[in-house]
């Protein structure tokens, strides 16, 4: 295991200080999704530390979350990065398959479109960036730590690290402290909407399911949770 | 060099969906003569060779490429990486975003 791995039970508070201590700005960055992440905006700001912030604009998102996207930019007087598809991509995606051809082949073509490849293209810039990810918000999350080398973006040329640090919070601690700190949040969690992405990928939920209930539904949760954490490439012997 | 493909047989008998394609996709970018060697990992037989090689490894996906060169030996668990790094090759970068967001789901929700 990564030792940086085993660095857990810190506070969220404690993990952002420390890496943007770690890491110049213009080197690392925190990914907010527009929901329920804000937190750690807010910690941030209340510490007076100055972080970079980018948002993944699929051009699908819900007119609310796009609302809350300026919102928080006023309220937290962010220089709030949007990042953007290539128009080539989404054009050709769109002319030859339509606007809604995840309902029918599976959501990872659009999604590797509209999310992955400008999450990429950001990624290439930063040594670091930072997440909302927490342990409980999916089976393939129980394992997600505080710091972790990012298996996903690396490569052999530059190693990415990966800060999560509300991995031990559970949604219960996130809306504890957005209740008790005045937080902005996304309208669409008053209606019922946990997880929430794309607008044609995400529904509202009962409160019996969970959160991640609400996104591409109709496919098979095998499907959207079969997936492997296997590092990409493996050295064995050198 | 030497180049190992294990593909998978799922429980039903099958192969699985993903290797037939990546075994297609190797044939039709002319490369299926580069790849030595392919053994199956045959999820009702865990005593298979590919399983047996996954679980030497550790690595449970599949399919996955094994390849030994001067005494290293380096796994591939992502085609498209396998393709550019090793096979030198080109590819359309939305089909390697596909692969990369099916193999760390984790991503669907950033």
């Amino acid at each position: 295991m990564d030792p940086r791995q085993a660095t857990v039970n810190h506070t969220p508070q404690q993990v952002l200080k420390d890496a943007l201590s770690r890491y110049e700005q213009g080197k690392i960055a925190i990914s907010f999704s527009g929901a329920e992440d804000v937190v750690l905006l807010d910690m941030a700001n209340q510490m007076g530390l100055a972080v970079d912030v980018f948002c993944l604009d699929t051009g699908r998102l819900h007119a609310q979350t796009y609302r809350f996207l300026e919102t928080v930019r006023q309220h937290y007087n962010l220089d709030l990065e949007l990042l953007m598809p290539q128009p080539e991509a989404v054009s050709e995606l769109v002319r030859h398959k339509g606007l809604y051809s995840f309902y029918e082949d599976g959501h990872s073509e659009c999604c590797a479109i509209r999310k992955i490849e400008p999450l990429r293209r950001k990624l290439d810039t930063l040594d670091a960036w930072i997440t909302g990810q927490r342990r409980d918000q999916s089976v393939t999350r129980t394992n997600v730590p505080q710091e972790q080398e990012d298996q996903a973006f690396s490569t052999d040329e530059h190693t990415l690290i990966k800060f999560n640090p509300l991995a031990d919070w559970s949604s219960a601690d996130v809306w504890s402290y957005i209740r008790t700190q005045g937080v902005p949040y996304n309208e669409l969690h008053d209606s019922g909407f946990v997880s929430i992405g794309c607008e044609p990928c995400t529904r509202a939920i009962a409160p019996h399911e969970h959160e991640r209930a609400g996104r591409w539904w109709w496919e098979e949760s095998t499907q959207k949770e079969c997936g492997l954490h296997a590092q990409n490439v493996i050295k064995i012997v050198d | 060099m030497h180049i190992t493909l294990v593909k998978k047989i799922l429980a039903s008998g099958e192969p699985c969906r993903k290797c037939r394609d990546v075994e297609q996709r190797l044939k039709d970018g002319g490369h299926w003569p580069r790849i030595d060697e392919v053994i199956t990992a045959d999820e009702r037989d865990p005593n298979s060779p590919g399983m047996r090689l996954a679980k030497d490894l550790n690595i449970d996906l599949a399919p996955f490429f094994v390849v030994r060169d001067n005494g290293a030996v380096t796994i591939y668990t992502l085609y498209f990486k396998f393709v550019k790094e090793v096979l030198q090759s080109n590819h359309r970068q939305s089909d390697a975003d596909k692969e990369l967001l099916e193999n760390n789901p984790d991503l669907d929700f950033i």
